[in-house]
């Protein structure tokens, strides 16, 4: 147990990019957390997709010890937080677990949409923020504009920020040095009974759910028994101990310590983000604020290519879900596709990296149906169904009201590209609220928009119409009703259940023409004409076709041909097994993604 | 040095040369060859020569059905080409009735060569027309105009020897009139052979460049298919028949060092981007004998046959006209008895039927039959007129199982 006064928690908060992992690798180093030789660059974002993406998606907590100028040793919390927008919920529950905050901006990019959104939630949390300006050793560093940005933006006081380049290791102890001196100690009461604040946890396959916790009333010992005060869970308390970053068990963990508990407990639904643990006897009455489910907020239909690995997918759903509970699925069946699973993710990145994990770690092949909402339906009988795939919506006679969610967008742009952004703004239904100059050279606009909108190919229209300037972030914000149809997709005159999808009805005539168009280009010519049609409520509103195939051969085929044209035919083979039989037409994945591009 | 075994009759093996001269480089072509460079055709020839007394060393060259010269342009070698010829009748063991050919193209064709030529014992040339349509020769890139293709024609079928003629189709803006105007002419040159492709854009050739730049139109497949049906028709109506899939002739003056290829026949390949298929046991002693890495069969068992191409530069080649042939590719039997039921569909007279269980293929052709592509005649199947246009549907379904 360490006495709180020489205890400080922080985060890194920054804009994707900005340097916040390299900075937390100098840190550990620094501290001789990890010895040089054992440094595999940026520890904490221990999943591969992590690294390769460059962000972090699970929370990291380590502790690490510093000796500061002022002689004495300081047990510094250092928690890593997630790094998108998807992730919100965790980057505000991490924030809890801490007093003060390191705030990374790029001295190049400058403040943008995340370090707007993050420094808020910081200020939220009233943590005390540290400015720290990064990479001031590239030649386009600005680090005097920066601090303009940061004090205008968010009017955080900058001239005593920190200036470091993580690369280098320029200004990692002064960093430090300023959560010494100004992050104040964790306060809490010792003999009031136990609140530990979940602010995340991981599966481990041999001890079970280990929750990553900060101690803030009371403290925890091995062999008490604790209970989880929103799921109820109760349970012995096997381990208690800190990460450095391998988990180092102590008796005790008191007031304003971060460290990581292991109960036993194998059900991750139990272990939840946000929750309170508390003793099971005479615990504490009431939990620590801010706990919340989590709600998926876009769906989509995962099919295996192969209809006989659906006992796999299912497998990995749930080996998957361990260590990822904000992860829904239910099971799913589609004419066209087979039987698959409808899941729910928090964003289209963490849907991105699920789909990823799946077919990486269990070598599935999936295919992917363009995402779509949750809807809330309200049918004339009055009946109120939420509805998460396309096919499952009720049919427009008996329909009185339908409701999607809609978004609270903040987008940082530079001045000359906000007429592009209207643009854009304009083709999604969005709302214009407000706008105003942060500085000379950053624009923040906010919207109103549909998330249905949003994840139709929203965020890379934005940065390919703004050279990559832009910045987005967004919120959630209620549901509202809309004038909104089904359109569904024909091939060959039948319905093909997985492209059909809810639109507004004002773009339904367009977007469906564009699909269909779309769409012959991307199936490839059959034995057959394939008709592809566009139809609402079995009206069609648009029509293309895909010839038949006339002339698929190689003429020449002498000598030197052969082996070259049979390796053609292998590659012929191989294409077409990335293919999808949906009726008598052969499909290509691309087909059942095609929705999301129509804006182009 | 390798001893003869005097019991078994030596391998029918048929000889290829590999020209890598031409006058000029078409828009199209992807075939290697240097455009100009006459200072090198000497040591080319010497080479070439030097390499088929190699194989003559091994006993490989002990009985030659045919022998054909192509590239490149054999022709633009001038006064070379009787002297490679000549050559190789000298080092190879030519039958009695080999076939012997060379190619040519139109401004390459002079009446001394070809006599020249004749008297050396070329017994046939096929000369590269394209088109007799001016516009669509531009589009090609060809060096010639249609006056001058006809003039070597005449001059080539007044020589006594035969005269094949190749021809496209589905060039961007040939015209389906156009394109029936360059059968008509071509029959009339009294060729009793003809080759029609249907142009395809290769990587690397110049067409691609135009065609991706938007100056040129891509080949419609389309049209190239209705062209393909047109000749096939015109042709038949004029007493040449189709043999293969690109390839129509009167009857017995079909290519017999083509059919060579199609018909799982030994080839051997000289010159610097050269191929040849041997059976394996031929290859393996040689290779043994000149320290050549074979690899290996992807599964167990024997390699029953074994394919290479050498890809080399023109000098690297007159460096070392002996180093390996490789790279190599060897087949098992499973393979090889697939392969030659994939090559042999590509013939009129298709495969039998014992070939076709024998690699394991009575299911797969039946599912052709059904789709329509081929169909069983006389204890043979064979390819049908559907079949022809979408030849890799059948061609992939025979080869990959």
């Amino acid at each position: 147990m360490t006495e709180p006064n020489l205890i400080r928690n922080f985060s890194i908060i920054a804009h994707i990019d900005h340097g916040k992992s390299t900075l937390a690798d100098r840190i550990l180093e620094l501290t001789h957390t990890i010895e040089d030789r054992d440094m595999v660059e940026q520890v904490l974002d221990s999943m591969d997709i992590e690294r390769e993406r460059g962000i972090t998606i699970k929370a990291q907590a380590v502790r690490v010890l510093y000796t500061a100028d002022d002689g004495e040793t300081y047990t510094l919390n250092l928690i890593d937080t997630p790094g998108h927008v998807d992730f919100t919920y965790e980057v505000s529950r991490s924030l809890q677990a801490c007093e003060g905050a390191l705030l990374v901006v790029d001295a190049t990019q400058g403040v943008e949409a995340q370090t707007v959104a993050n420094a808020l939630m910081a200020m939220n949390a009233h943590l005390e923020i540290i400015p720290v300006i990064n990479k001031v050793d590239l030649p386009s560093a600005d680090p005097d504009r920066v601090r303009h940005e940061i004090e205008e933006a968010l009017a955080i006081p900058a001239e005593e920020a920190v200036l470091a380049s993580a690369k280098t290791g320029e200004g990692v102890r002064e960093s430090l040095e300023a959560i010494v001196r100004l992050v104040p100690p964790p306060r809490g009461d010792a003999d009031a009974p136990l609140k530990a604040l979940i602010f995340d946890s991981y599966f481990d396959a041999y001890r079970g759910v280990v929750a990553l916790i900060r101690v803030v009333d009371g403290s925890l010992t091995r062999g008490v028994k604790v209970r989880m005060m929103a799921t109820g869970a109760v349970a012995e308390v096997e381990e208690v101990g800190v990460r450095r970053p391998v988990l180092l068990p102590v008796d005790e963990l008191g007031v304003g310590e971060v460290g990581y508990l292991i109960t036993g407990l194998k059900d991750p639904a139990l272990v939840k983000v946000g929750d309170t643990v508390t003793l099971a006897r005479h615990g504490a009455t009431a939990p620590l604020p801010g706990y919340r489910d989590v709600k998926p907020m876009v769906y989509t239909g995962l099919f295996p290519i192969d209809g006989d690995q659906y006992p796999e997918l299912r497998d990995a759903l749930d080996k998957l879900r361990l260590n990822d509970p904000a992860v829904i699925y239910e099971p799913e069946s589609s004419h066209a596709l087979g039987f698959g699973f409808r899941c729910g993710f928090l964003g289209l990145l963490h849907m991105e990296i699920v789909k990823e994990r799946l077919e990486r770690e269990f070598g599935l092949e999936l295919l992917a149906t363009a995402p779509s909402v949750e809807y809330r339906v309200t049918a004339m009988s009055g009946e109120v169904v939420t509805v998460h795939s396309p096919q499952d919506m009720p049919d427009a006679g008996i329909v009185e009201k339908i409701e999607e969610p809609y978004l609270k967008v903040t987008v940082l742009v530079p001045p000359e590209f906000v007429g592009a952004i209207m643009e854009l703004t304009d083709l999604h239904r969005a709302s214009f609220v407000d706008m105003q100059y942060l500085s000379a050279t950053t624009v923040e606009m906010h919207y109103r928009m549909p998330l249905s909108e949003l994840i139709m190919d929203f965020f890379d229209q934005l940065k390919s119409r703004t050279r990559g300037y832009a910045s987005l972030d967004y919120e959630f914000q209620g549901y509202e009703p809309s004038d909104l149809v089904k359109l569904d997709v024909l091939l060959a005159g039948k319905v093909v259940d997985a492209l059909s999808f809810i639109v507004h009805k004002d773009k339904a005539q367009a977007r469906g023409k564009v699909l269909v168009e779309k769409l012959r280009k991307i199936i490839p010519r059959q034995m057959f004409e394939v008709p592809i049609q566009a139809a609402i409520g079995g009206r069609i509103i648009a029509r293309e076709t895909v010839k038949a195939v006339r002339k698929d051969v190689l003429a020449k085929c002498y000598g030197g041909d052969i082996s070259r044209k049979r390796k053609l035919l292998e590659k012929q083979k191989e294409g077409k097994k990335r293919m999808k039989q949906v009726g008598a037409v052969e499909v290509p994945q691309e087909a059942f993604m095609a929705i999301l591009k129509v804006d182009d | 040095m390798v001893v003869s075994a005097a019991a078994e009759p030596p391998l029918a093996v048929a000889l290829y040369v590999h020209v890598p001269f031409c006058r000029s480089k078409c828009a199209y072509c992807d075939f290697y060859s240097l455009a100009g460079h006459e200072q090198l055709q000497p040591a080319f020839v010497d080479a070439a020569l030097f390499e088929a007394g190699h194989w003559s060393h091994y006993d490989l060259l002990d009985d030659v059905p045919s022998l054909y010269v192509g590239g490149g342009t054999p022709t633009a070698l001038g006064g070379e080409l009787p002297r490679l010829v000549a050559g190789l009748l000298e080092t190879a063991c030519l039958r009695s009735d080999a076939e012997i050919t060379v190619e040519t193209n139109p401004e390459t064709t002079d009446a001394a060569l070809v006599d020249a030529l004749v008297a050396a014992g070329v017994g046939r040339f096929s000369l590269g027309v394209q088109s007799f349509d001016d516009a669509v020769l531009r589009v090609l890139g060809r060096p010639h105009d249609a006056r001058r293709a006809a003039d070597a024609a005449r001059l080539l079928a007044a020589s006594g020897a035969s005269l094949s003629l190749d021809l496209i189709c589905g060039a961007p803006g040939q015209t389906e009139a156009s394109w029936r105007g360059t059968l008509h002419r071509a029959v009339e040159t009294g060729a009793s052979h003809l080759s029609v492709y249907p142009l395809s854009v290769e990587g690397g050739t110049p067409l691609e460049a135009t065609v991706a730049a938007g100056s040129v139109a891509a080949p419609d497949p389309d049209v190239a298919a209705e062209m393909m049906l047109t000749a096939e028709s015109v042709l038949r109506d004029a007493g040449l028949y189709r043999y293969e899939v690109a390839n129509y002739a009167r009857p017995g003056n079909e290519s017999r060092h083509n059919l060579v290829y199609w018909q799982g026949g030994a080839y051997l390949g000289i010159g610097p981007h050269a191929a040849s298929m041997l059976p394996f046991r031929a290859l393996r002693d040689v290779a043994s004998s000149e320290c050549w890495a074979l690899g290996q069969l992807a599964e167990d068992g024997q390699p029953a046959r074994a394919r290479f191409s050498r890809d080399v530069q023109l000098l690297d080649y007159l460096k070392g006209p002996l180093a390996s042939p490789g790279p190599f590719e060897l087949l098992s039997a499973a393979q090889t008895a697939r392969e030659d039921v994939m090559l042999g569909l590509r013939l009129v007279r298709g495969v039998t039927h014992a070939a076709v269980e024998a690699a394991g293929l009575p299911e797969v052709l039946r599912r052709l039959e059904g789709e329509g592509l081929v169909e069983s005649e006389d204890g043979r199947w064979r390819t049908t007129e559907r079949g022809w246009l979408l030849g890799n549907r059948v061609f992939g379904a025979v080869w990959n199982g």
